[in-house]
């Protein structure tokens, strides 16, 4: 400390630019060193040149983006760019606790089919089938998906969105159901595929009309009934697992999913959603 | 009790990813680097752009702070940096190294040769190309590479000019004296 310091008019002068090059000088270097100058030259208000509030926050917003999670780089891997790695992973259903809770379901569920009795296998047949369309009725159902708001806000295909989710969450969760589908006694594991794969589809057609996360959970809902009749009938998995069961499933799955491109326009107004 | 703690102090608690400690060092010195940097260019938007990626810097490695003099003179070597990446970006924005155009009142400019003396009156009176390569290689710190990219010249030229320069101010300031 020299005990010099920017006087007033000096300091006026620096902010307005009126001052020399060697007075400039002067205060610039000494404001280096010299603390109390420097807060001075901040809390002349007039001063601000640029809006300081926006730039930190902006800064930060650079400074706390968090590492993309291990999924978005997987996706970014997979050839997706960015931007819209980013957007498909910060669905809800992509936080590994959802992942890893539906994993767990079905793992009981297998678990109950091959420890034996036949409730086990129909537990598994029932649950199976209907978690893939829970997943991708939850990665985007904007009540569980904050994210979803701004996403939609800005001009981005909404059905581009969509379908970018359901793949990822379909590539998620279908080698899990049918890997569990394994370890089930007496059927082969593909044929959870098409049940599975036609609600999905049912459940994008239908939430051209009413949320995603009602449209599965009345589909679940159904699902579940039909078999808990046909569990009282006739005590038999094959029958839901027929050819003729699975073709209807087939065809279920392509004509839904016509269906949701058909009315791909209504995805794009998303609300109101109660 | 100690006082507010001290930059470097905050610093070695931005490496310790304390976001408050990030915030109150941005309070203290984005203010004045964006004045300092706003003398340099006249585009805000730029000056906000470096300002920006200044305390990102300072963000992703506070530790190349190596605790010797004053962390304002470590920021400000980051901001002018910046500040030159982000010209060089941009061909259509000019730096204003040596700004000419603002003379000083009269009575000002008898204030200035009380204080200054000679050395003053003397940097007046160098051409402003002359004054440009003083500025970005003696006052703001950069090297001759940097300041012949901000200027837009050789680096052969930055250095003759600086060296013409600094024999004017020295003949000068010895007519001055004698």
């Amino acid at each position: 400390m020299t005990g010099w310091h920017v006087d007033d008019q000096m300091l006026r002068r620096y902010v307005e630019r009126v001052d020399s090059v060697a007075e400039g000088a002067s205060v610039e270097q000494h404001l280096l060193t010299c603390e109390r100058c420097r807060s001075r030259v901040n809390s002349a208000a007039y001063a601000a040149v640029v809006d300081l509030g926006a730039v930190l926050d902006s800064t930060l917003a650079a400074v706390e983006v968090p590492r993309p999670s291990a999924f978005e780089r997987l996706l970014r891997i997979a050839g997706l760019p960015p931007h819209e790695a980013r957007m498909v992973a910060v669905a809800s259903a992509f936080r590994g606790v959802w992942l890893v809770g539906v994993a767990t379901v079905l793992a009981f569920a297998a678990l109950a089919a091959k420890v034996g009795d036949a409730g086990g296998l129909w537990f598994f047949l029932g649950v199976a089938p209907i978690a893939p369309c829970l997943l991708v009725a939850f990665s985007y159902d904007r009540r569980w998906d904050p994210a979803l708001e701004p996403e939609l806000a800005t001009p981005y295909p909404a059905l581009r969105l969509v379908l970018l989710r359901t793949i990822a969450v379909l590539a998620l969760a279908l080698p899990v159901v049918l890997l569990l589908g394994l370890v089930v006694p007496g059927q082969t594991p593909l044929v959870w595929l098409l049940p599975a794969v036609g609600f999905v589809a049912l459940v994008l057609a239908a939430s051209t009309w009413v949320s995603p996360l009602n449209a599965a959970f009345t589909v679940s809902g159904a699902w579940l009934l039909v078999v808990g009749l046909v569990v009282r009938r006739t005590y038999s998995a094959g029958v839901v697992l027929e050819p003729r069961i699975q073709v209807a499933f087939l065809v279920l799955a392509v004509g839904s999913f016509c269906v949701f491109l058909a009315r791909e326009r209504h995805l794009s107004q998303l609300r109101p959603w109660r | 009790m100690d006082g507010p703690p001290s930059d470097a102090v905050l610093l070695l608690r931005v490496a310790e990813r304390d976001v408050g400690a990030f915030r109150a060092l941005y309070e203290r010195h984005a203010g004045w680097l964006a004045l300092r940097l706003a003398r340099r260019c006249n585009d805000g938007e730029l000056v906000a752009d470096a300002v920006q990626d200044t305390f990102v810097a300072v963000w992703q490695k506070p530790r190349s702070f190596r605790g010797d003099g004053d962390v304002a003179a470590w920021l400000w070597g980051i901001a002018i940096r910046r500040l030159v990446s982000r010209l060089r970006r941009r061909s259509d924005v000019e730096a204003v190294f040596g700004r000419s155009e603002t003379v000083p009142a009269a009575e000002d400019e008898v204030l200035l040769s009380v204080e200054y003396g000679d050395l003053g009156a003397a940097l007046a009176r160098l051409s402003p190309e002359m004054r440009a390569v003083v500025q970005a290689v003696v006052l703001d710190g950069l090297t001759a590479r940097e300041a012949a990219q901000v200027l837009d010249v050789p680096v052969s030229n930055v250095k003759t000019r600086l060296y013409r320069a600094k024999a004017q101010l020295r003949a000068a300031l010895a007519e001055g004296m004698s």
